[in-house]
């Protein structure tokens, strides 16, 4: 709720004080940010009657000098350039500058030096840097998200590039907080390394004044950790209403296409809206799994059906009356219900055609359970069924190869084999390349739950208990790493402090940033430990947010920059 | 939150630069200077009541040949902030009727014409202030995906959204007070029935059981025509009230769906907004001549009928 809150705050703060008709400006990063807590309806009662793009506005020509300019852009240097343009060319009567974070002097003077006209009213950095889509989750929606693979030698500046943008996030998250926190990051990632580093420089050294909050008893924590830590977590398949719409079809700041989906329902729009502030069905059900949901569903179809019954039965004049009132509500639980059933319908079609409740199965039972032999032969056998598509295949390799790296070399090597050969479109190497990069000498956490003998013997109880849903059974290790917080226990070698930094007890506030990306299950995961009431509250972010799709696509990219790059080196 | 103000970082940077080009452009910078200054403390100093502020009215000295100055809006900028002023009436009216809504409800032993006047006076008012910004608001409506086609057509949903939820509210409010006058109504005749029956039972003389009928008949029918005509306000105001709402909800954004996202609506333009204009103009149309209308074909075609009749009586005979 914090982070929603904020950035909502933070554009009310825009508005309210300029009077009369308006127009935002937003650039291709603040539109995500601003869209995903504020309505077209709201903009509309705050007098803002028009939203532009920074890049469209410089093409029109037309002079609109009744309205005043709102901007609310990155300070880029490529905004710093448009803006130049257009301050030197103004079309509005007043220009309001707003930044989404800190602004270097050189660009002031830039942009003053434009300012001929003397249009600029005010500059203000009003740090919404961060897309906050759920109460404690945060994406930065990286497009170069990849980059955290690639060692630092190959592309030094791509590297510094994705370093910056995430450092940039990070403060404006704790600029919004207003909290300064003490820094950990994971020993194993020099990205993570890296990236903690800097944050450190800038809160503590360049900005510090600006990060001088009032400090209460037990400062926050950050802890700046590496996706390549918990592979697994990205490759599963997912079966709670809110990750498994990202896996299956694709959730994008909030919002699904259904583009792709062949036949809808009339009445039904291409791109409809998930999201728990605004739908309350979606907020009790997103992290409900897929057999609960579809009883839910009936139970609303049910409910809608029969309010739309009374509605046909009109009878007296007060009928007729009481109908027309309230049919706004009607229409918009008409719409509800049309965009539910519309997605658990397709994710039914998808599972069925994809036979992902088999594939499923194994893929838990390499993440949770033991047994290298029984696990190669559901592997292999699934690599020879035929309507298993070439992705899923893919994913199974991955699985076995992460967990069972070690044991029994030839049928792995047998598994590369007979994937290379049943999957055409297959980059040889890929699943090499993810051992490299997550194998088990890269990997801090106890993935596996089979490194200490504590957890192999906590294991074996799992096993002997059974669990209530095969499907779900897996715990992201960041739960793990969530309990060790808690308990007060997260190991100083794996997790070292920044510099000089010292944390005295448990922290009250945690923030969690996981380099490449995080995923709908792992914020699941968050909100319910926020859920538990443990008197810690942890906030989950990260560069993009992943499913397998796009997990799959960044090491490929990263696969394929890295041996440009040894052919260059 | 923190923020953090860059404003006198910037502008001292601006007057260094501008004296720094001072040297080079002569008195031109002079006099974009004074205006300007005049218009920023001014658009600061001024207070924001509501929502709908107008727009700065101070008029700039230069002549609109300055782009950057506050200039002279377009014109449809008047129909809007007409709509709005309209809007203001219509919510104080709002408010007047409640309360002459309230006194007609009173029970009162005279007759409560002069009330009952008032209300149906203000009603009349509030619809036509209604209409009125309606009939304004379709002079907003425009084709074209240009900016200023974008923005009117904001303009236009906003007020739309206003207009909408005050007729819900004038509606609820008539069909309330209708309600609550059958009741009251229905009240007496229930006295009515009382007194006929204690007229029945009792052992009164006939005169008294005369007098007592016939003032029960006055009453009966009396009763019967107000219940009549009432129902009939009800039967209308409900058809209006459909109209109404069939027609605006075309305009106004559900809150919730794709349509009520910045970044779908920056991305498409929506051309929903010209199909309901396009209705509502034709909703007022029949709204205001649909009955008429109804009894005019009417009669023309029974007219004709007559007529071909004739002509057939005269050719058969």
């Amino acid at each position: 709720m914090v982070l929603v809150t904020s950035v909502r705050d933070y554009i009310n703060r825009m508005l309210q004080d300029i009077s009369g008709m308006k127009v935002l400006i937003l650039d291709s990063e603040t539109v995500s940010n601003v869209s995903i807590v504020y309505s077209q309806s709201e903009l509309l009662q705050k007098e803002v009657f028009l939203v532009e793009m920074i890049d469209s506005i410089s093409v029109s020509k037309e002079s609109m000098s009744h309205l005043k300019a709102v901007y609310f852009i990155r300070p880029t240097s490529e905004n710093i350039q448009k803006l130049r343009y257009q301050l030197a060319h103004p079309r509005f009567g007043e220009y309001h500058l707003f930044f989404s974070n800190l602004l270097k002097d050189t660009q002031i003077h830039i942009l003053a030096d434009s300012d001929e006209q003397e249009v600029v009213q005010q500059v203000q950095e009003y740090y919404a840097d961060f897309v906050a889509g759920d109460p404690y989750h945060f994406t930065l929606n990286m497009a170069s998200n990849h980059l955290y693979m690639i060692p630092a030698v190959v592309d030094p500046s791509g590297l510094q590039r994705f370093s910056d943008r995430v450092v940039d996030g990070i403060a404006a998250v704790f600029l919004a907080l207003k909290r300064r926190p003490v820094i950990r990051y994971q020993r194993t990632s020099d990205t993570a390394k890296r990236i903690a580093q800097e944050t450190a420089k800038l809160m503590y050294q360049h900005e510090s004044a600006l990060f001088d909050f009032r400090r209460t008893e037990s400062s926050p924590l950050l802890l700046v950790i590496d996706r390549r830590d918990d592979p697994v977590t990205p490759l599963l398949n997912q079966w709670t209403y809110q990750a498994m719409v990202h896996e299956l079809i694709g959730l994008q700041d909030n919002k699904v296409d259904l583009k792709a989906i062949g036949s809808l329902p009339k009445d039904q729009q291409v791109e409809v809206v998930l999201s728990s502030e605004q739908d309350a069905f979606f907020k009790s059900n997103m992290y409900e799994n897929f057999g609960d949901i579809g009883m839910n569903i009936k139970r609303m179809v049910d409910d809608f059906q029969q309010v739309a019954k009374s509605n046909q039965n009109i009878q007296t004049v007060e009928d007729m009356a009481r109908f027309v009132d309230n049919y706004p509500e009607y229409k918009k639980m008409q719409g509800n219900v049309s965009k539910h059933v519309t997605l658990v319908t397709e994710m039914s079609k998808l599972v069925e055609a994809r036979k992902l409740m088999m594939v499923s199965q194994t893929e838990q039972d390499l993440a949770c359970n033991g047994g290298q032999g029984a696990a190669y032969e559901a592997v292999t056998n699934l690599l020879n069924n035929e309507s298993v598509s070439d992705i899923d295949r893919l994913r199974l390799v991955m699985l076995y190869a992460l967990r069972y790296e070690k044991e029994n070399p030839v049928q792995l090597m047998q598994l590369f084999n007979k994937l290379a050969s049943r999957s055409p479109k297959y980059k040889p190497g890929l699943v090499q390349f993810l051992l490299k990069q997550a194998g088990v000498e890269k990997r801090t956490g106890d993935l596996f739950g089979n490194r200490d003998l504590l957890n192999i013997a906590r294991n074996m109880a799992r096993g002997l208990k059974g669990v209530e849903n095969v499907y779900t059974q897996h715990q992201p290790l960041l739960f793990q790493t969530m309990e060790s917080i808690t308990r007060g226990r997260l190991r100083d070698v794996d997790y070292p402090f920044v510099g000089d930094h010292f944390q005295q007890g448990r922290p009250q506030e945690v923030v969690i940033f996981m380099v490449g990306g995080t995923t709908y299950e792992e914020s699941r995961s968050v909100a319910l430990q926020n859920a538990t009431n443990s008197g810690i509250r942890f906030i989950l972010g990260g560069s993009a947010v992943l499913n397998s799709k796009r997990f799959l696509k960044d090491l490929e990219e990263a696969q394929r920059i890295s041996r440009s790059g040894s052919h260059m080196v | 939150m923190a923020t953090r103000n860059r404003t006198t970082v910037y502008r001292k940077h601006r007057d260094a630069c501008k004296s720094a080009r001072a040297p080079l452009s002569l008195s031109a910078s002079d006099s974009f200077g004074g205006p300007v200054i005049e218009m920023v403390s001014g658009s600061f100093s001024r207070s924001n009541h509501s929502s709908y502020a107008p727009l700065n009215s101070d008029d700039p000295g230069p002549s609109s040949s300055d782009a950057f100055t506050i200039g002279m809006p377009p014109a449809w900028v008047d129909d809007s902030e007409e709509v709005t002023f309209n809007i203001q009436k219509v919510r104080d009216k709002m408010g007047e009727l409640s309360k002459a809504h309230s006194k007609a409800l009173m029970p009162t032993f005279g007759d409560n014409k002069g009330i009952q006047r008032e209300v149906e006076m203000l009603i009349h008012d509030i619809t036509d202030l209604l209409r009125n910004s309606e009939k304004r608001l379709q002079k907003l409506s425009t084709r074209g995906l240009s900016e200023e086609s974008n923005l009117r057509k904001n303009v236009q949903r906003s007020l739309a959204t206003d207009l909408q939820s005050l007729s819900m509210e004038l509606r609820r409010k008539q069909s309330t007070y209708l309600k609550r006058l059958q009741q009251q109504k229905e009240g007496q005749d229930g006295i009515d029935l009382e007194f006929n029956m204690n007229g029945k039972m009792s052992r009164l003389d006939e005169e008294d059981e005369l007098g007592g009928s016939t003032i029960k008949m006055k009453k009966g029918q009396h009763v019967s025509a107000e219940r009549e005509r009432e129902i009939q306000q009800v039967l209308g105001s409900v058809n209006d009230l459909a109209q109404i709402m069939k027609d605006l909800s075309a305009l106004v954004i559900d809150q919730g769906t794709i349509v009520d996202r910045i970044d779908y609506n920056v991305q498409n333009v929506s051309t929903s907004v010209e199909e309901g204009f396009k209705q509502l103009q034709k909703a007022e149309r029949t709204q205001r001549e649909g009955p008429m209308v109804k009894c005019a074909t009417i009669l023309l075609i029974l007219c004709f009928i007559m007529i071909v009749l004739l002509v057939l009586k005269n050719i058969l005979l």
